[in-house]
């Protein structure tokens, strides 16, 4: 049997921050999959309509920041200990807070802390590790936290 | 387009159903942008012989795009999407091709944060075949009549 390095000595690490830029084709490929149709999505004007500044994106391509964020900030194996071609993870709980609408192109930061690791019993054995995730954008400003936790089994 | 009454926050209290809404079918062709946006190169999402040896009837949908549709559920009911202010989701089971997620929200709460109008909400999205696949909670602000 092959023994998993403890991850709970991973509480605290800090991943290196990663810069994502809202483009223009990631929302144009998004909007028709998701079926978001708001005008506050698809122009400037719309946007002005609904009361935005500029064009927003739906608060449901949120959680797909957080997520290839953190896709891209960690390594599976190095810091998580997991074979990604062998192993199994999946999303536990997501916590996300929205202090502002997030427009299409701005450039955000985002960067993930483990704050927490612990073991559970379900029909197989895993652990649950917790990362917060803040969202900052050009001003260094939060415009997006939270947490996310994930499932990786033993 | 989203047919459902939209609420004041006068309208609302502890203990209302938010109407629900049905999504789908999924369809398998959506994952493949989702994997380029995601750059989530997994092949559990994107093949099925890869899928079915590990036991699964198809390829997985991927986690954000089954939040996708809770988060449409509140967004596309609220006045203005990003009167959303914070969610908490778990993850209870997967979604496949062809499968109808239908979100429900019960009210749990109704406040003023700062002078805003808060509710809370429970929230959750089950498939077809009543299955729980999302649960959590959610809160956001409505207008008030005026």
């Amino acid at each position: 049997m092959i023994m998993t390095p403890d991850r709970k000595t991973l509480i605290g690490r800090t991943f290196p921050a990663v810069k994502y830029v809202i483009s223009e084709d990631d929302i144009r490929d998004y909007l028709p999959v998701a079926g978001e149709e708001h005008l506050a999505f698809l122009s400037d004007e719309g946007a002005r309509a609904a009361g935005y500044e500029r064009r927003v994106i739906p608060p449901s391509f949120a959680p797909h920041i957080a997520v290839l964020g953190m896709l891209r900030s960690f390594d599976w194996e190095k810091d998580f200990f997991l074979d990604y071609k062998t192993g199994t993870a999946m999303f536990g709980e997501q916590e996300l807070e929205y202090l502002r609408p997030l427009y299409v192109g701005e450039t955000l930061t985002i960067q993930g802390t483990v704050v927490d690791v612990y073991e559970k019993q379900g029909k197989r054995l895993f652990d649950v590790a917790k990362v917060s995730v803040t969202v900052t954008d050009g001003e260094g400003a939060v415009a997006v936290r939270g947490a996310l936790s994930y499932i990786l089994f033993k | 387009m989203d047919t459902r009454q939209k609420a004041y926050f006068g309208d609302v209290h502890e203990g209302m159903t938010i109407p629900s809404a049905t999504y789908g079918p999924m369809d398998r062709y959506s994952y493949i942008p989702i994997a380029i946006i995601l750059r989530d190169t997994n092949p559990l999402h994107l093949d099925r012989v890869y899928a079915r040896e590990r036991g699964l009837p198809d390829v997985v949908q991927q986690g954000p795009l089954n939040e996708t549709y809770l988060y449409r559920f509140l967004t596309d009911w609220l006045h203005r999407p990003w009167d959303l202010r914070k969610t908490k989701i778990r993850f209870a089971a997967n979604v496949f091709p062809e499968d109808l997620l239908t979100c429900h929200g019960t009210i749990t709460r109704k406040y003023r944060e700062n002078g805003e109008p808060r509710v809370d909400c429970q929230i959750w999205q089950e498939n077809q075949k009543g299955e729980k696949i999302l649960l959590g909670e959610a809160t956001f602000t409505l207008p008030e009549r005026g």
